[in-house]
């Protein structure tokens, strides 16, 4: 139930965004098919008619062929023009309906909750995420429009043969709907087991080519390969198997909805032949009526795919959903007083999800303008203490009061994106001076302006194009715009050579005057411009050193050396 | 574009083409048809499907004219039988063609899978045309799925596009050369006027679906810099920039398909036109109103309904074809990015099956005139040779550092003494023996390899230390662990998955794994360990080299690395740089 939910919230999304257009969609897919029905059911009237009244030579005088033949005319163009209409009006509301689901799921994900889940495994859930929105992406196109204009044009059918018939009219809508809904929803349900093993499948067939890419040295010098390189097969043939099976499903719910359509021809023959003999229609009615049941089940047909594609679009509307509730703003953090940037009193933090805190009785005041740095060994909690001073995580235990500040991650984040809109994140109101003097500040002045296009550059995904250290640079041009009276700065020179680490380094000490700076660090280098190192090992702070005293020296000594 | 989105790539979106048009190479032809088996015997249960439907229309128009000449209820009795029993062997038909050829479609894509997987297993590590891991992955899982539809769905639909209309209009041409000229007429001018109209309009939505696929990109890029765009507070204005671009992309995409739809209403106004001529012919002829038309006979009713219902047949696989038009698209590139990434480069010495090691004693190891140069990087020109006459000699259980800057080629050496790559010229030799094709695998057997970024399998912690090796039992793991100092974060995470899909591992955490491979590999005698300390933290360091060396105690350790604390702590240290050992 669950998924039906799920669906219903995305459902709800899809007409938010494009109600007319959705539905307008549907009714010229209805309109396309009505129209096709009628080009043949008119055509068969017409000729069976004429056929009669050929037989007399008078009767072929008195037959007016205008009408008909001008219907045929209307009905001929009217599929044509409704059929490009749909094109384009499906078209245009699906491409809508994408616009709005992104943006939507940008902002689902960017709350701080989703935020931390992403970050801890992207890999994974940005993949499922493409495939997710592929999967809603069918829905609007593969599942609604036909079930809509199907159910239409049945309905329309039924009503025209209600004029003639209303018996005939109730049977041929509930064997229609009956069938035409009985097959596909049969074929639904054995297809879920397979689409849902599909999905995994697909999964694991990624994971297991990316670790024999990503692995070869390590499988290579295990003998491994070999084996690896059978289960990215087995993993095939897991998927194949499931694919299969979901093959299996859309061509027999095909064969199935072919022969009821096969059945219901022969029926209807036996009606109107029956109708025939009681005088309720004559044989050009029976004719249309044929050609009518003829065509009845064709819209049912374009459902077959969207039978075995309705369990993943399930499987992602039940993933994407929970996205799209309207984002909570995160709550800012309450700010200390004057003069002080950060105070944490017995503070515990923790990864989120988990109850073991790794920082505990955490206690610390970084004055407005102080440089700290936190230093200790991986895994010792700093990235984790810089989280929750951000405001990304929330705390365990006791108070934390902070400035606003911006965060300069471990991992260079750059955009593909312009440099301009790279740096424009930081502050979007900057001009180009603005944005070309941060970028000398951060060293790359003289190669911005050796760029042809300047700040209009494209940056690949990732910042292709700029080595690691060019890349930082522009990660430390972006800080520089932003004018938040604290900085926390996470490993900012990890990976870069030792010349180049320094000049960064003395860049941000020499920028970051007036701002409280909170440095998370191993390198001997980033912590000898602190004012302070705080370090932390065991889930405490172990000790806290001033610039100037032995201490700060002893601790500078235990860190690493370039 | 892999998984094309329904908006993406909608069946309708691209124009349809005339079977004869049809403008890939012979060699792709040939290969698609022939290389498949089971292919045809798929395409002759279609067409006999497709086909079923002249006696079934036959039955109908006869009953029809047998009611309009007074007949009734027993007249059709025969008739509605034979037109449901025909029915059901045209869906029995219809069913086993889309099986046998989706079949024949997914066995080949195991097969493509296969192959690509074999050549990427062969490919060096340290060949730099070497697609990445991720591009790798997105070819092999989602991009090839696109091999099916082109296979089972696009290459049938084409051939049943020029065999079905013509034996329609072989059935039709004997009642009425007319009836026949108006779909024969209308037939060829649908590709033709979809050639006039949609040409150009097509590739540019080809190129427009590119871009729409290009809007998941824009997306993920995004959500990969989260933590960037929500610290500098640009959530919303990201948000709204997507927005913008969608709907940019939007205006633009509905112009160029205003135009790439026409090209398909050709289709269905040709068809539609087409079925309306016949029926106003028909019509016009059973009136007496036009005479010719039927070999100077004249037309029954039966006849002249039996055109009208073969008519729309006679368009309908040229709709199918049109419908499966992108499939085309996508499978060839698909296709075609298999056999990328099936493409030979420089490959690991020896090969990838597993052999016992001979023996678990250290082993001398030689280089004797070694040269390797880097293939063409792009852009760079050729390179330098790495090394050139290159000797060394590193006796039995002796510990040496390789002591270089970055990009001095210590990782090659490496690499070329594990036959990770062969050398351009000289020889490796492990314990005395030639590393050659036929001896790399044994040799490797006796080696361990450690990275400096050690990958993380898929799986458990305990997983990715055994890597599902023969004879590491869970005890050998339990003590692996142990002298890795993992045992905590062991308990700390279990059996819950680490590497892709999992939470990854901290840097000092993945050191300190590969180090619990090691120790799970007594037999290696030599080990070769690449910049393993890089980017850890001094203690972590320190704990890292503590234990490699307890490791390395009586087996040969050739070490690379620039940290002069660890190098300081082998027997001998070896300068390299300018492809000389500095004397």
């Amino acid at each position: 139930m669950t998924a039906l939910r799920s669906m219903g919230a995305i459902l709800r999304l899809f007409f938010a965004e494009r109600r007319l257009a959705l539905l307008g969609g549907i009714a010229l897919a209805a309109l396309t098919l009505i129209a096709g029905t009628a080009l043949l059911g008119l055509s068969g009237w017409f000729i069976t008619a004429t056929a009669l009244a050929g037989l007399s030579a008078v009767g072929a005088v008195a037959f007016d062929v205008f009408a008909p033949s001008a219907g045929i005319r209307f009905f001929a163009i009217t599929r044509t023009v409704a059929r490009y209409g749909e094109r384009l009006v499906t078209h245009d509301a699906a491409l809508a309906v994408l616009a709005g689901l992104r943006e939507r799921l940008f902002l689902g994900w960017a709350a701080p909750e989703a935020a931390g889940r992403l970050a801890d495994r992207p890999a994974r859930l940005l993949f499922r995420l493409t495939l997710d929105i592929d999967a809603l992406d069918s829905l609007y196109l593969r599942v609604l429009v036909p079930v809509l204009a199907a159910i239409a044009v049945t309905l329309a059918a039924a009503v025209f043969i209600g004029f003639i018939d209303p018996g005939t009219a109730f049977a041929f809508a509930a064997v229609v709907l009956g069938c035409g809904f009985l097959i596909p929803l049969l074929g639904l349900r054995a297809a879920r087991r397979p689409g849902r093993r599909r999905a995994h499948a697909l999964e694991v067939l990624r994971a297991r080519a990316i670790d024999l890419v990503a692995g070869q040295t390590e499988l290579v010098m295990t003998g491994r390969l070999a084996a690896q390189r059978e289960a990215l097969v087995e993993a095939d043939r897991r998927q194949g198997e499931a694919d299969d099976a979901l093959n299996r499903v859309e061509v027999f719910t095909g064969a199935a909805l072919s022969a009821a359509g096969g059945l219901l021809l022969a029926l209807a023959l036996l009606v109107a032949a029956a109708l025939k003999g009681e005088g309720v229609v004559d044989a050009p009615l029976a004719a249309l009526l044929l050609l009518v049941a003829l065509a009845a089940f064709d819209p049912f047909g374009m459902l077959k795919r969207g039978v075995v594609e309705c369990e993943r679009a399930l499987i992602a509307a039940r993933r994407v959903a929970p996205r799209l509730a309207a984002p909570v703003v995160a709550s800012a953090l309450p700010a200390p007083e004057p003069g002080v940037a950060l105070r944490l009193d017995g503070v515990a933090v923790g990864h989120a999800g988990s109850t073991r805190p790794v920082l505990t009785g955490v206690d610390l005041v970084v004055r407005a303008g102080e440089r700290l740095a936190i230093v200790g060994a991986s895994g010792a909690g700093k990235s984790t203490l810089l989280a929750a001073i951000a405001g990304e995580i929330g705390i365990k235990a006791g108070r934390l009061a902070a400035v606003s500040s911006t965060l300069l991650t471990q991992r260079t984040e750059l955009f593909r994106d312009t440099l301009r809109g790279n740096l424009l994140i930081a502050d979007p109101d900057a001009d180009d001076a603005r944005l070309l003097a941060a970028l000398e500040a951060a060293g790359l002045g003289a190669v911005v302006a050796a760029l042809p296009e300047g700040l209009g550059t494209l940056l690949g995904e990732g910042g292709l194009g700029l080595s690691g250290g060019q890349a930082r640079r522009l990660a430390l041009a972006r800080l520089f715009l932003r004018a938040a009276p604290l900085w926390l700065l996470d490993e900012p020179t990890e990976g870069l050579d030792g010349a180049t680490a320094r000049d960064v380094v003395a860049r941000v000490a020499a920028v970051s005057h007036g701002n409280a700076t909170v440095f998370a660090t191993h390198l001997r280098r980033e912590a000898e411009v602190a004012d302070r190192i705080v370090l932390i090992a065991d889930g405490r702070i172990q000790a806290i050193a001033n610039k100037g005293e032995p201490a700060f020296d002893a601790a500078l000594a235990t860190l690493r050396p370039d | 574009m892999s998984a094309t989105p329904a908006t993406a790539a909608p069946a309708t979106a691209t124009p349809a083409i005339a079977p004869g048009a049809a403008s890939e190479p012979a060699p792709a032809r040939r290969a698609a048809s022939d290389a498949v088996p089971g292919l045809r015997a798929a395409l002759a249960l279609q067409i006999a499907a497709a086909l079923l439907w002249l006696p079934q229309a036959a039955l109908l128009a006869g009953a029809v004219a047998a009611l309009a000449s007074g007949g009734g209820l027993a007249e059709v009795t025969l008739p509605a039988a034979g037109i449901a029993g025909l029915g059901l062997v045209r869906a029995l038909a219809e069913a086993g063609g889309g099986r046998i050829a989706f079949r024949a479609a997914r066995a080949e894509l195991s097969r493509r899978r296969a192959v690509a997987a074999v050549a990427l297993a062969r490919r060096s590590p340290l060949d730099i045309a070497r697609p990445p891991s991720g591009l790798a992955a997105s070819v092999l899982a989602e991009q090839a799925e696109a091999v099916v539809p082109y296979l089972s769905r696009f290459l049938p639909a084409r051939y049943r596009a020029v065999v079905v209309p013509l034996v329609i209009l072989a059935c039709v041409l004997p009642l009425s050369w007319a009836a026949a000229l108006i779909l024969a007429v209308c037939a060829p001018l649908i590709p033709l006027f979809m050639a006039l109209i949609g040409w150009r309009a097509k590739e540019a939505s080809e190129a427009q679906l590119v871009e729409i696929g290009g809007m998941n990109a824009f997306l993920l890029d995004r959500l990969r810099g989260l933590a960037t765009i929500r610290s500098f507070g640009a959530v919303e204005a990201t948000a709204r920039r997507l927005r913008a671009d969608a709907e940019n992309l939007r205006q633009r995409t509905m112009a160029v398909l205003r135009i790439a739809f026409l090209s398909s209403a050709v289709l269905e106004l040709f068809s539609a036109v087409g079925v309306a001529m016949v029926a106003g012919y028909i019509g016009f002829h059973l009136l007496g109103m036009i005479g010719f038309g039927a070999w100077g006979a004249r037309l029954g009713l039966g006849e002249g309904l039996f055109i009208l219902l073969v008519a729309p047949a006679f368009f309908e696989p040229l709709r199918d074809l049109s419908a499966a038009w992108h499939d085309r698209a996508a499978g060839q590139a698909a296709l075609a990015a298999l056999d990328r990434l099936g493409a030979d480069g420089l490959p690991v010495v020896g090969t990838d099956e597993p052999v016992p090691a001979r023996s678990g004693s250290a082993p001398e190891v030689r280089l004797e005139g070694v040269r390797f140069v880097h293939a063409h990087r792009a852009g760079s020109g050729s390179s330098a040779p790495l090394f050139d006459g290159f000797d060394l000699t590193v006796a039995p259980g002796e510990h040496v550092a390789l002591f270089a800057p970055s990009g001095a080629g210590k990782s090659t050496l490496l690499a070329l003494v594990a036959g990770l790559a062969p050398p351009q010229a000289g020889q490796v030799f492990v314990g005395g023996e030639a590393l050659t094709g036929e001896s790399a695998a044994r040799l490797r057997a006796g080696m361990a390899y450690i990275g400096q970024q050690p990958h993380i399998f898929a799986g458990t912690l305990k997983g990715n230390i055994g890597l599902g090796r023969a004879g590491i039992d869970a005890e050998t793991v339990r003590a692996a662990l142990r002298v890795a100092r993992l045992e905590e974060v062991a308990a700390l995470r279990g059996p819950a998955p680490i590497g892709e899909g999992g939470r990854g591992l901290s840097g000092g955490e993945a050191l300190r794994l590969a180090l619990a491979r090691l120790a799970a590999t007594p037999d290696a005698g030599l080990i070769l360990a690449d910049e393993p300390t890089a980017h850890l933290d001094s203690d972590t360091a320190a704990e890292v080299a503590d234990g490699l060396l307890e490791l390395a105690r009586g087996r040969t350790l050739i070490l690379a690395t620039h940290d002069p604390l660890l190098a300081a702590r082998m027997d001998r240290v070896i300068p390299l740089g300018n492809g000389e050992v500095a004397p």
